[in-house]
């Protein structure tokens, strides 16, 4: 391993030990959230499913802002920038921390939530397709926000942000209830991986390589970083 | 080898309300280099460019031989930087962050960081929101100095202490000159701290470059010339005078190229010099900005 990438893995860990509280307080009302499943009661799965989002979007919501915004707010930035590292290496490091510490959450709770499904039969294995779309949404906006704390390094930017994709995931739903291609196979024994449900995933994970490459493009073509 | 640790050429930043224009300033490899000006003179922004962190619109920087901001990466693994505005994370104590620098520069030196710990009197385990201004700027000293980096840039590093911190902090980066490869480039505005430990100043002021020259020079240059002017008598512009204030029949000339003859040409006019008087840094400082501002008021 050559000394730059081990700047950007120790930066990497930094932010981790010192977000570690705060992952764990939200993986454990995730969790809180599957436990609910295990009741098999409707209104509990549903408070349950309400309970894994909301600690998902919360996660996705709060990381950003505390990993990136308040370098700046905080002033540590300018620490940070007087190790060996670019402009370049600083956004990997900080994309890799951020987005790392929502993946250790959101994997953890994806895969609780699709074994609760497929394996305690929750729900039916249908739910499995739009659980994953709906879980996934989270992921998307956890790089949208982490993208515009850092290309733009404000308060404001950070808000909007908030803003833009905190309300997006609604609409999403509301667009989702109006598909019957996403919907009709909910109840059915089978997870069903129909074409609109594969564009639906594939869209998804589009939107999050371009946010991330859009990032690199945009922090390289900085002049003035601190 | 490059003989300069710090080299910038007609390096300009324009941003929409301040200009940095055209600085040429060179540091050499083993000396104290004092920035002195006022707030918002470009101190900063010089040393931002210096960092890499800035990029410049026009000229050359090159630091430790490193062309900047496109090699920023090779020069920082040895160049130690702090500034006034800087800050450790308040949650974690000095020895995480001791471990933290540790786990990136391979010249740590643990001995030297213990021994910075007791004169600078820090508590490694010592969460950094429990100590003062004084403490935190001596514990990112500490961070900066342990890892024995080749160049240290410090902006601003004793605004804000007390007398006696500040001497702690003067007596460590003096003591960090004992490596003849070691250059510091320090920015103040107070030129007592920029006296007292450089070998090099240089003034800035609203982003000009206005003089940089080694101490001895500026200390023996300038001059002030007290003297008693007859009536009737009008008194000449002198080559290496740069101010002349009069009143009544007393009159202080400041001479900036100061020499031996200054008082026989005020003698032969007809005046007669009453006192030579050395100048402090800050009263050059001073009277140095003043003429740059006439100069481009004129």
């Amino acid at each position: 391993m050559n000394a730059q990438t081990s700047v950007v893995r120790q930066m990497v860990w930094k932010d981790i030990q010192m977000h570690r509280k705060l992952m764990a307080s939200l993986m454990i009302f995730g969790a809180a959230g599957l436990g609910l499943f295990l009741v098999k009661r409707e209104p509990y799965t549903v408070l349950g499913g309400i309970a894994l989002f909301t600690a998902l979007i919360l996660t996705s919501a709060f990381v950003p802002g505390s990993n990136i915004l308040n370098e700046r707010k905080r002033q540590t930035l300018p620490f940070l920038m007087s190790l060996p590292i670019s402009a370049i290496q600083y956004t990997t490091a900080k994309l890799l921390s951020t987005v790392g510490m929502f993946l250790i959450p959101w994997t953890t709770l994806v895969i609780a939530a699709i074994w609760m499904i497929a394996v305690e039969g929750v729900l039916p294995h249908g739910a499995i397709p739009m659980a994953l779309m709906l879980l996934t949404l989270p992921f998307v906006n956890v790089c949208g926000i982490t993208a515009m704390n850092l290309v733009g390094e404000t308060e404001g930017w950070n808000g909007a942000a908030q803003v833009i994709f905190n309300s997006v995931p609604g609409v999403i739903w509301y667009l989702i209830t109006l598909s019957p291609a996403l919907t009709r196979d909910l109840g059915s024994s089978q997870a069903v991986w129909n074409p609109t449900v594969l564009t639906f995933l594939g869209s998804e994970f589009a939107v999050i390589v371009l946010i991330l490459a859009l990032t690199y493009y945009l922090q390289s073509r900085k002049r003035d970083f601190v | 080898m490059n003989d300069f640790a710090v080299q910038f050429q007609g390096v300009s930043k324009r941003y929409k309300y301040f200009t940095l224009d055209n600085i040429d300033l060179q540091l050499p490899v083993g000396q104290v280099m004092g920035l002195i000006g006022q707030n918002g003179a470009g101190k900063s922004t010089t040393i931002r460019i210096l960092m890499g962190l800035v990029h410049q619109d026009e000229g050359q920087v090159q630091v430790l031989g490193r062309h900047m901001p496109e090699e920023q990466i090779a020069a920082k693994w040895d160049i130690g930087f702090t500034s006034e505005d800087l800050r450790l994370y308040d949650a974690m104590t000095l020895e995480w962050h001791m471990g933290f620098i540790r786990s990136i520069y391979s010249t740590w030196d643990a001995e030297y960081a213990k021994l910075l710990l007791k004169r600078f009197g820090l508590v490694a385990e010592q969460k950094m929101k429990g100590l003062s201004h004084g403490q935190r700027v001596k514990a990112a000293l500490l961070l900066v100095l342990a890892r024995r980096p080749r160049l240290l840039v410090l902006d601003e590093p004793t605004t804000g202490l007390d007398p006696v911190a500040r001497h702690e902090i003067l007596r460590e980066l003096t003591g960090a000159m004992a490596d003849e490869e070691c250059s510091i480039l320090f920015s103040s505005h107070n030129t007592q701290d920029v006296e007292q430990i450089s070998d090099q100043i240089a003034f800035l002021d609203r982003g000009r470059l206005i003089d940089s020259s080694d101490k001895e020079t500026y200390l023996d240059r300038w001059r002030r010339l007290r003297l008693e002017v007859p009536a009737g008598i009008g008194l000449p512009a002198l080559r290496g005078v740069i101010a002349v204030k009069q009143e009544g029949r007393i009159a202080i000339a400041t001479a900036n190229a100061f020499e031996a003859d200054l008082p026989n040409a005020y003698e032969r006019t007809g005046a007669r010099v009453q006192r030579v008087e050395n100048m402090t840094l800050e009263e050059i400082f001073v009277a140095n900005v003043e003429h740059s501002r006439e100069d481009v008021n004129v």
